[in-house]
């Protein structure tokens, strides 16, 4: 394996007397699209909140990079090249589709305060030069006729998809992704995984929580499997589907 | 009373609350912020004018040291209150304004507790009409008019307007595009107050008299009808809102002399209030003027690309 970009480390978290992660260790390799699977309730999502600074573990660290990122808030990871896509899009639904992608921009000189007054010449410049990258992505994902449109006017599919997009803007070295292709058709689904596959072959890192397993099988590198809260098997895809464990704990049968 | 006097007096009256309008809106109408007590840094500026004008320093710099000391206040309270929800916030910020001007009515030392304070007139010559006065006032009021508004459209036509909008949409997911939520609230708090006490200066040296009374909740709550009439997230909207709440308040208060009514005339400015909120919410909740965008050189750009495809 590759030199791992997300290191995960003995991570726990209670909720009350519910165990959601019970010590779960892992690693994201650089470059790779990493997969987390397992049923519903199994601390998936939990996890993603912790490396991502949303929820705090009881125990464990997590480093990106290696640096321990355990005790930064989201903004902070995120400013780190760690990027988040929630599972149910979060968009700002009375902006544009165009505003919610100039939002997720690092390091733009007008969103401070002070600057915003006293550098207009340079963060009108910013503003253009992000405003055609916003409109690439956007063409790449099929949305760029509605980018003036309030994105509370898109249909499912499109808002996962300015979910995504609007986390490609930020130019992320790792993008955690929360069931891209939950909710939406089939066909959609793995044309959001064909786009994910031609941005990891530029360079990006994909950790990537998803149902559909068939989908996530035929891209990803290596697999994990959680269950109640701990990692149950990992391995390559081909290893996983040979693995009984798997079945047992995805669909229950011995 | 000299009608004239009368026009030129609600000009002024238009003048001072667009300003605290504005500032409302900074923190509602774009930061999302619920401030039920924006009274409080009217009144701070208004007894800043009032006390520093007494020792005789210059209006102009009464004026902004009355802004600068109400945004620091604003600053004060949103260390605390801006972690609460929305509803706390309205419930801190709602009793702040009366605690601090039951403090001013209480403690006589201030600045003359229940009889209130005098100041000397800022502008006044040799010779000078009240009208030729009144009109003096509506130029340094629509010059301070003019400033704030050019600074409240450059703020909300940036990146940083835009991230104020986020945050009022949904504040973790600006938090998870790495904005720090509690900065942006707190900033934006503080130039809503800062604002407000310019409005509360300029009001102070336009009566030349406050008292405690002047500074009542409802103070807080006609700004609020300005702004959800005019239309939150736009600043000519809130414009237009002073403007009509207004000349709403002062046409009302001249009817009630001409009509016959079985309710206490009084009451009847109230009534007609009320109803005019009922109409705008139930059939105009957006306000008059919808959300404006966020004007930047990007649109340029996205007209050149539709222009391309």
């Amino acid at each position: 394996m590759e030199e791992a970009l997300l290191r995960i480390r003995e991570i726990r978290k209670n909720f009350g007397g519910l165990r959601a992660v019970d010590g779960v260790s892992l690693d994201v390799a650089a470059g790779s699209t990493t997969g987390l699977v397992g049923p519903n309730g199994s601390g998936k999502t939990t996890l993603f909140n912790i490396v991502f600074g949303i929820h705090k573990a009881d125990k464990g660290s997590v480093y990106f990079n290696d640096e321990s990122i355990s005790h930064l808030a989201p903004h902070e990871v995120y400013a780190r090249g760690l990027v988040n896509a929630f599972q149910l899009p979060r968009l700002f639904y009375r902006l544009t589709v165009l505003d919610n992608m100039l939002l997720a921009a690092r390091g733009h000189k007008g969103d401070s305060f002070v600057n915003s007054l006293a550098l207009r010449q340079e963060w009108q410049e910013q503003e253009m030069k992000l405003a055609d990258k916003a409109m690439e992505l956007l063409e790449l994902l099929e949305l760029d006729h509605l980018s003036l449109h309030p994105a509370a006017e898109l249909s499912g599919g499109q808002r996962k998809l300015l979910e995504i997009g609007r986390a490609l803007v930020s130019e992320p070295t790792l993008l955690l992704l929360d069931e891209p292709a939950a909710g939406i058709n089939p066909n959609l689904g793995r044309r959001i995984f064909e786009k994910i596959e031609t941005f990891r072959q530029k360079g990006l890192s994909f950790f990537i929580i998803e149902h559909r397993v068939e989908i996530l099988l035929e891209f990803a590198h290596w697999i994990y499997v959680m269950d109640k809260g701990k990692i149950a098997v990992e391995g390559k895809p081909e290893e996983i589907v040979n693995n009984p464990t798997f079945y047992q704990v995805y669909f229950g049968e011995a | 009373m000299d009608p004239l006097i009368y026009i030129l007096d609600i000009i002024v009256f238009v003048g001072i609350f667009a300003i605290v309008a504005l500032s409302l809106n900074l923190e509602y109408g774009f930061a999302g912020l619920g401030n039920f007590g924006k009274v409080a840094f009217f009144l701070t500026g208004a007894y800043t004018y009032a006390l520093l004008s007494q020792i005789g320093l210059p209006f102009f710099l009464c004026l902004i040291i009355a802004a600068l000391i109400s945004a620091s206040i604003g600053f004060l309270i949103s260390l605390s209150a801006l972690r609460l929800r929305e509803d706390y916030l309205a419930i801190v910020t709602l009793t702040f304004g009366e605690i601090l001007r039951l403090v001013v009515k209480a403690e006589h030392w201030i600045a003359g507790g229940v009889w209130g304070i005098t100041m000397p007139s800022a502008i006044s010559w040799a010779g000078a009409s009240p009208r030729m006065m009144a009109a003096a006032n509506i130029g340094l009021v629509y010059f301070c008019l003019i400033l704030g508004f050019i600074l409240v459209q450059l703020v909300s036509n940036s990146p940083y307007g835009r991230v104020l909008r986020a945050i009022r949409e949904d504040e973790t997911a600006a938090e998870a595009l790495g904005k720090d939520r509690f900065k942006y609230k707190a900033q934006a708090f503080m130039l809503g107050s800062g604002l407000a006490g310019l409005g509360g200066g300029l009001f102070a040296q336009y009566l030349r008299f406050i008292d405690p009374y002047m500074f009542l909740p409802t103070v807080t709550f006609s700004v609020w009808i300005m702004v959800i009439i005019g239309g939150p997230a736009n600043n000519w909207g809130a414009l237009l809102g002073a403007t009509l709440v207004e000349l709403f308040s002062r046409g009302t208060r001249i009817l009630k002399d001409y009509l016959l009514v079985p309710i206490d005339p009084n009451n009847l400015q109230y009534i007609l209030f009320g109803l005019l909120i009922v109409f705008i919410l139930l059939y105009r909740p957006q306000g008059l003027l919808k959300e404006s965008q966020v004007k930047t050189k990007a649109l340029e750009v996205i007209s050149r690309w539709k222009k391309h495809s």
